[in-house]
């Protein structure tokens, strides 16, 4: 483990202050969301080259086009034929997402792998969901939506019981969309800096880079589907369900 | 001496065999009917987060009880 971090300073320094102390500062947070939005942009930029009236040129063009059709594909199998509309928020998760666990693999922090920076993500998620919802169902119709089928009579007390459950679901959705990316990200450092101790010739934890490869990809891929989901659920049309073939 | 990794083992055995359920019936249905992965696989992941999300949740009830 000792040569290891003598080679990078900011290993080093995780070490020195506990495993990532500097990013409990403002600053040190900040520091890795803008070395993410760096990422982000800088890629963006050079992929904008490639793109020309008829083709493509370039693999980081032809990279983030497979990217689009990918997330406009989940879009539209899940929400619906509307489904489209929403892609650009949708990517915008995704990359931010993708690129910020890709940078906790090479980083002892990344902003996925602090608990408000998720937070963050998950809110404006669900904020997003509840302004489409608003937006396709209008401000009461929307709200309707959390009290359930009509009932008539003193049944009315369970649709107040059921508004006031489906306010404090919406607010667990955030919890959980946070909660998990937090605890697969942040776990992963943890089992890494475990695994680590239990030789110190040899870094063994990095050997669990495979398992965090697969997890980049399939947390960046739960946030933005669940995101669909919900997106899906309170944008539903009556016309569509009766168009649709039954299943 | 803390009990908090046995609390862990057991959340993670729970966990493990709800994921190898869906794991497993997510396969045999893709299996029995191809044309029918993409759907499958998203119903897959969507279960699988949730299933997660509880491992997650047992990981920080236990981090808070022995802090």
């Amino acid at each position: 483990m000792e040569p290891i971090t003598r080679l990078m300073p900011l290993l080093a320094e995780a070490k020195v202050e506990g495993g990532g102390g500097h990013a409990e500062t403002f600053v040190g947070t900040m520091f890795y969301v803008a070395l993410v939005v760096l990422i982000m942009f800088g890629l963006l930029a050079v992929a904008r080259k490639g793109f020309r009236p008829g083709v493509f040129q370039g693999r980081l063009a032809n990279y983030s086009e497979q990217l689009y059709l990918f997330v406009n594909n989940l879009c539209v199998s899940i929400i619906g034929p509307h489904g489209a509309k929403y892609v650009p928020m949708i990517v915008t998760f995704w990359l931010i997402i993708f690129i910020s666990n890709m940078v906790a693999l090479a980083f002892p922090v990344a902003p996925t792998a602090i608990l408000s920076f998720n937070l963050g993500l998950a809110l404006i998620s669900i904020g997003y969901v509840q302004w489409e919802g608003i937006k396709s169902n209008g401000f009461f119709g929307h709200f309707k939506h959390f009290a359930g089928p009509k009932m008539g009579g003193p049944l009315v007390l369970i649709s107040v019981m059921l508004f006031c459950i489906e306010l404090v679901s919406e607010i667990m959705k955030a919890v959980s969309l946070s909660l998990r990316l937090y605890g697969n990200i942040h776990g992963g450092h943890e089992a890494v800096t475990s695994l680590n101790k239990l030789w110190n010739v040899i870094p063994v934890g990095e050997l669990l880079i495979p398992v965090k490869l697969l997890t980049v990809v399939v947390q960046a891929l739960i946030f933005c589907l669940l995101t669909c989901v919900y997106i899906s659920l309170v944008t539903h049309h009556e016309d569509e369900h009766e168009a649709a073939p039954a299943h | 001496m803390s009990y908090a990794p046995f609390a862990l083992g057991f959340a993670a055995l729970g966990v493990a065999i709800g994921l190898g359920l869906i794991g497993a019936s997510a396969m045999s249905g893709m299996s029995r009917q191809p044309e029918a992965i993409g759907k499958l696989s998203t119903q897959m992941l969507i279960g699988m987060a949730f299933v997660e999300l509880v491992f997650l949740l047992t990981v920080f009830v236990g981090l808070s009880a022995v802090k």
